[in-house]
């Protein structure tokens, strides 16, 4: 049975606001040559990962993981931390497809300020602030608009 | 401050080229665009300058604003671009907004939050996109681009039956007697228009400030996605409209309408819409066409005088089949 994410829309005040310096502070070595980390990575930011400290960015360079994108970071806390709760509005929405597939393989909860759209191909979510499950944007928007 | 600042930022890899035409520009959209790219590179051209290894071109001082003491480093700032990256979580307070209300500063902010105690711009809501790389270096070229340059209209020639305003002054009174056979609501504050909007299955044309109308873009534009017969109509205000509809004589009108940001003084107007208000008032008071935002005066619905405003709209009202 697939797992689900939980959205939590609005102010979270125990949520990780500051993903960029959360993740400079925390992140591991292991998580930037996870097999997942490097899809991410080339899905979102276009660049190779190299080695441990090492990604290969078409437009930066040989670059640090620090300099990675702030949506790849956050994607990779929500990965790695599931005990934690993160500000995924640090994601564009070219992150949404893998929050969806981060949270298929075990339940995440993110808290969300703005509307990210999850596409038009059918999914599924739960809303914490009303605990409703919804399974398109048709479904979620109604929803999200009255908390952000 | 007035007027727009052409910007140039640029390394040996990366070169943003953008201007800046409003006190606050929100800067969104997808992940690994620059964005904080940007805000890095003026970051250290501010604490290293030469040494940087960046250039920065401007007719104004462009400076980042960090967490620690942003208050009082907000007070010491004066007629420069202020950078904001997101991550600062003060940027959704109201003491935020109220410190950049009575700014000389303009503040070009990184976030997708909605921002609501802000009134910014539809037309200041940009993306950063990679146009190409140039010369031997192979500096990549990054320019802004407006997020709602084009907005995401149904099938045209629905012809929606509902009007939707934004509140119940002036221009609700107009709407009403203009559009006289069509139903007008009033959302009763601009931050409404989305949830009254959801709630239609209709056909529904927005009537809105565009001025000030930047916190709610996104709500609308995702719901016009899966709503498909939502009209926006977004005129800088309605003030702006019977500016421009040449009802009113004003010295210097022409100029002022035709660019805005060199008459509009961020320090003294929080928005546009705030400005165009204040001309209209100050250019009718004492004549027939005396403006009150409260109450509309009647000689704006009579035949002539609506028509030349209803004239402004016109490409929109074909559109829609109106």
């Amino acid at each position: 049975m697939s797992q689900l994410l939980n959205i939590y829309y609005g102010d979270m005040p125990e949520a990780v606001f500051n993903t960029e310096v959360f993740f400079k502070n925390s992140y591991a070595d292991e998580w930037i040559v996870d097999d997942f980390s490097k899809q991410m990575i080339a899905d979102v930011d276009k660049s190779c990962v190299l080695g441990t400290g090492v990604i290969d960015s078409p437009v930066l360079g040989k670059i640090a993981p620090e300099r990675l994108s702030g949506g790849v970071k956050t994607l990779m806390l929500i990965k790695f931390m599931p005990e934690m709760v993160f500000n995924a509005s640090t994601c564009g929405n070219n992150c949404a497809k893998w929050l969806l597939q981060i949270a298929a393989d075990e339940d995440r909860t993110v808290n969300l300020r703005n509307i990210m759209n999850f596409g038009e191909d059918p999914f599924e979510l739960k809303v914490l602030n009303t605990g409703q499950v919804v399974h398109s944007m048709r479904e979620l928007l109604p929803i999200a608009i009255e908390y952000v | 401050m007035r007027g727009s600042f052409e910007v140039l930022v640029s390394s040996r890899r990366l070169q943003y080229r953008f201007t800046i035409r409003r006190n606050v520009t929100v800067i969104r959209g997808d992940s690994a665009t620059g964005k904080t790219t940007l805000i890095d590179m003026i970051q250290d051209y501010n604490e290293n300058g030469i040494d940087s290894g960046i250039a920065i071109k401007c007719d104004c001082k462009c400076v980042t604003l960090g967490s620690r003491n942003w208050q009082r480093d907000l007070r010491e700032l004066e007629n420069s671009i202020v950078f904001l990256d997101e991550g600062r979580r003060y940027v959704m307070s109201q003491e935020f907004a109220e410190i950049i209300r009575h700014s000389s500063n303009y503040y070009v902010i990184v976030t997708r939050e909605r921002l609501e105690n802000i009134p910014y711009g539809v037309d200041e809501i940009y993306g950063i996109r990679t146009s190409g790389k140039y010369g031997e270096l192979k500096q990549s070229y990054h320019e802004f681009y407006r997020l709602y340059e084009n907005i995401p209209y149904g099938r045209q020639g629905m012809n929606p039956q509902k009007i939707i305003t934004e509140d119940s002054n002036s221009g609700y009174q107009f709407f009403i007697g203009a559009f006289e056979d069509r139903e007008c609501v009033s959302a009763m504050g601009k931050s409404n228009i989305a949830s009254l909007v959801a709630g239609f299955s209709e056909p529904v044309m927005v009537i809105a400030d565009g001025a000030a109308f930047g916190p709610e873009m996104e709500r609308m534009t995702e719901i016009m996605k899966v709503r498909k017969e939502i009209y926006l109509y977004l005129p800088e205000s309605f003030e702006w409209l019977i500016l421009k509809s040449g009802l009113i004589s004003r010295e210097n009108l022409q100029a002022v309408l035709a660019n805005p940001a060199e008459f509009i003084d961020s320090e003294k107007f929080f928005s546009w819409e705030q400005f165009f208000t204040e001309i209209l008032t100050e250019s009718t008071r004492g004549t027939v066409y005396q403006y009150n935002k409260k109450k509309l005066a009647p000689v704006y619905l009579h035949e002539v005088s609506k028509a030349k405003i209803l004239l402004q709209m016109k490409p929109f009202l074909e559109k829609i089949g109106w």
